[in-house]
């Protein structure tokens, strides 16, 4: 077993390797001066078949009897090694915590360690999805660092495999409530990351950065996969309290980050929709909310609590 | 005032205000204001977007101050002892600011009065706004704008255009087609219903808004329910003995066997409890209790909390009579975790009664090993000065006041929290109507477009325009595309079909 976890270990820091080197990969593509990819490919058949986005740019749709096909322009060259290099790190993270879980037979959540590399998985899985449906690497910019950040924290934590302490030892619930706490925390970062791409736009000379509005639709996006996630993680994990501790909710300084999390996203979906917030306000809050998930993610070294071995 | 008013005018000796209906009444100003204005004062207060808004972050910044803030355990504020315990520890930690902390409420945030005023507050905005958004929601499904002037399609965020050789109705029924396969509901326009038609998806999706906003009036629900109704009580079950479960259930909770393993390391891995529920001698439930799987039996459930040690303690008159004859748990702790206290109530008397052992594994405790200190105060005052104390040996008499206190030995008890909540059905009900609601407002987004066929003009092919209103949407943007180039591909086939079939006619 220790052999094998020492092996693991490999696997991680093969992991952080390919997080940098996409970054990198991605920093030059973004801001290299001969990026051949360096406008979308556009075929335009017809010239009455329009569509306006804002500004009223026009943009040519696919040629006929390809309306189907997808739209979306195929990395190559440096591009492609970037999606590659995320590609890798993100199986090498899956890998990691699979290989984890066989030895140790339950979820890899139950340590800050288990649970970083986690939260990782879910950052970059996210940012994986992101880029792939919206081809925008400038993403990567800030989410990969965060990533590559909180690998190093992995790293520096207690790697030991131990058993569950008691309170712990429900193998469903721990999956599912972690489970749906990584994913929401991933598409968080990402929604961070874009409200920050936002915030900087006017001072960034990049050549392929895309419209600044586009960045304020991929945070909303982001939040309204977070939102729901962050809803279905309390719900979980009030079900687990109700089993374990006979209580749904005891206002335990962890339920309670996770709520506070939860309001500030549900305050920026409501100034969004209802109150037409865009821009800078509504990025502002994005920031505020993955602030509140590190505050709810690192709480643990100053809450105390029913969490406090998480 | 009201909103509909139109005119004002000099109408003899009073003032007169025309409303739109036509009617005349007095305009009385500030002196005449009816009563039913302040409940729409308040309804317009609580639909507010803004005010919405500043409830859920005041509502987010109290809960970050009570997650930050040390926070005083359930009864702190009603046990006067307790209450000077931990405000002691509070000073510790806060210094200067303990009593001003201590005034605004902030270490008990979440039973403060702020507190409860901002959730009220917060139910009442959401009431508001769902009644509010309601009959807006009704037209989008029932009465939907399907007319759109022609110039909407040379202004709209989303435009487009494809041509068209065929008539208008083929052209329509083609679009109409298209849009029916992306899951659009098809509306013909009736002020033009031979050039326009609108579509829309998903127009029945606010449904999820207004089950989500609800079913956070039925989560807060739960919480009144949960804090007003529910019983909670930790039960102390000595090793081999029982304890009345009460409630009118007639049961006791017998505690077989507790068992807490731990690892090489000392991390606890395991605390299970042998349980029997007995209804008289008639053993109704018995269980494993571990942390993870309570018992549950009647409506109860019991769960393992706590584990400790207990002082059999018996207690007679200077008849020989039994007052009490049971095992205390030593819940407590003091001098730095050295010694363990426990106490009870003398039934029948008006003293209660401190019990001081040495804490299991400690040397430096004050009180020998196998003895035991009995300190004894009037009821109710157990912090002031004990009117008596005295030390027993285990097995030895000792008299204090009329009555005679033997410490029989030390046993182990198992702490079993009891709990019944009418409140969690409730919670499990708006939780499950929350995540169905935002599944459903999140994952069916309402997208609506207007279509319109103009005809040629000088030679010239007619043309299809499409245009849609809507934030910056990329997924949306993605989507109208589609159907654009999905119309004109439709379009260019059935015009080279028709010439086809024209062509072999004429042939």
């Amino acid at each position: 077993m220790d052999n094998a976890l020492e092996l693991n270990e490999f696997i991680l820091a093969a992991a952080l390797v390919f997080v940098v080197l996409a970054l990198i990969c991605n920093l030059v593509v973004i801001t290299g001066r001969n990026s051949r990819g360096r406008a979308p490919v556009r075929v335009r058949e017809r010239e009455s078949v329009v569509a306006a986005g804002s500004g009223g740019a026009e943009r040519s749709v696919p040629p006929r009897h390809s309306a189907k096909r997808s739209m979306r322009e195929r990395p190559r060259g440096l591009a492609l090694y970037a999606s590659g290099f995320t590609v890798m790190s993100f199986l090498l993270y899956l890998a990691y915590l699979g290989i984890r879980m066989s030895l140790t037979g339950y979820g890899p959540f139950a340590n800050q360690h288990e649970f970083a590399v986690s939260f990782v998985l879910g950052i970059v899985g996210a940012y994986v999805v992101v880029e792939y449906l919206y081809r925008i690497r400038a993403l990567s910019l800030v989410v990969l660092p965060i990533a590559a950040a909180l690998t190093v924290y992995a790293m520096a934590q207690d790697t030991a495999v131990r058993p569950l302490i008691p309170a712990l030892q429900n193998n469903l619930l721990l999956t599912l409530h972690v489970g749906f706490a990584i994913v929401a925390y991933g598409a968080a970062c990402v929604s961070c990351g874009a409200a920050v791409i936002y915030l900087l736009h006017p001072h960034l000379r990049f050549r392929r950065l895309p419209a600044r509005e586009v960045f304020d639709d991929v945070g909303y996006k982001a939040a309204t996969v977070t939102f729901p996630l962050l809803t279905v993680m309390i719900v979980l994990g009030a079900v687990w309290a109700d089993t374990a501790w006979g209580r749904y909710w005891g206002w335990d300084p962890k339920e309670t980050a996770a709520l506070v999390t939860w309001l500030i996203y549900g305050a920026y979906l409501h100034a969004r929709v209802t109150r037409g917030w865009q821009g800078k306000r509504s990025a502002w809050l994005l920031l505020l909310g993955f602030a509140a998930v590190l505050f709810a993610y690192f709480g643990n070294h100053f809450f105390g609590g029913l969490h406090s071995y998480a | 005032m009201s909103g509909h008013d139109s005119t004002v005018r000099d109408s003899g000796p009073s003032v007169l205000v025309q409303t739109e209906d036509g009617t005349n009444r007095p305009a009385g100003g500030e002196n005449d204001v009816a009563g039913v204005e302040l409940f729409r004062w308040l309804f317009r207060f609580f639909y507010s977007k803004t005010v919405g808004l500043i409830l859920i972050l005041l509502m987010a910044l109290l809960a970050v101050l009570g997650s930050v803030i040390m926070q005083a355990g359930p009864g702190t504020y009603d046990d006067p002892a307790k209450l000077e315990s931990f405000l002691a520890a509070a000073r510790e930690n806060y210094g200067g600011w303990a009593p001003i902390l201590d005034a605004l409420g902030l270490f008990h945030v979440f039973t403060s009065l702020g507190f409860y005023a901002v959730v009220a507050m917060l139910a009442l905005s959401i009431m508001a706004c769902t009644t509010h958004r309601i009959p807006e929601l009704w037209r989008r499904v029932r009465h939907p704008r399907v007319h759109v002037v022609p110039k909407f399609f040379d202004k709209a965020r989303y435009r487009g255009t494809a041509p068209t050789a065929l008539g208008r109705k083929e052209s329509l029924d083609i679009v109409g087609g298209v849009l029916r396969r992306h899951r659009f509901r098809v509306l013909v326009d009736g002020k033009d219903p031979e050039h326009s038609l609108h579509a829309d998806r998903n127009a029945w999706s606010g449904v999820g808004t207004v089950v989500a906003h609800l079913s956070f009036i039925i989560i807060l629900l739960a919480f009144v329910i949960s804090s007003t109704w529910a019983i909670e009580e930790d039960l102390a079950v000595p090793i081999g003995r029982e304890v009345e479960v009460g409630y009118g259930t007639g049961l006791t909770l017998h505690a077989t066997s507790f068992k807490d393993s731990y690892t090489e390391e000392g991390r606890p891995s395991d605390y299970v409890s042998e349980l029997e529920l007995r209804r008289g001698d008639e053993v109704v439930a018995a269980q494993e209790v571990r942390v993870n799987s309570p018992l549950e039996y009647g409506g109860f459930r019991y769960h393992q909390s706590s584990f400790g040690i207990a002082a059999d303690v018996t207690v007679r008159d200077a008849a020989g009579r039994v007052h009490f004859d049971e095992s205390v748990p030593m819940r407590w702790s003091s001098q730095e975790g050295a010694n363990a206290v426990g106490l009870f109530e003398l039934p029948g008397s008006e003293y209660e009664v401190v019990v001081v052992t040495a804490a299991s594994g400690r040397t430096n405790s004050s009180v020998p090993a196998g003895t035991a200190l009995f300190e004894l105060y009037p009821l109710g005052t157990q912090t002031g000065e004990p009117l008596e104390v005295r030390l027993a040996n285990q097995g030895q008499d000792v008299d204090i006041a009329e009555y005679s206190f033997t410490f029989e030995r030390e046993r182990q008890y198992t702490g079993i929290r009891m709990r019944q909540d009418p409140g969690t059905p409730w919670m499990w009900v708006g939780s499950t109507l929350l995540v169905a609601g935002m599944c459903v407002t999140f994952m069916f987004q309402y997208r609506r477009m207007w279509i319109r066929v103009d005809d040629g003009v000088a030679g010239e092919p007619g043309r299809v325009r499409f245009g849609a209103v809507s934030r910056l949407d990329t997924s949306y943007q993605r989507l109208f595309e589609n159907i654009v180039a999905e119309v004109d591909d439709e379009l260019h086939d059935a015009t080279v079909q028709t010439e086809e079939e024209s062509r072999g006619q004429r042939a």
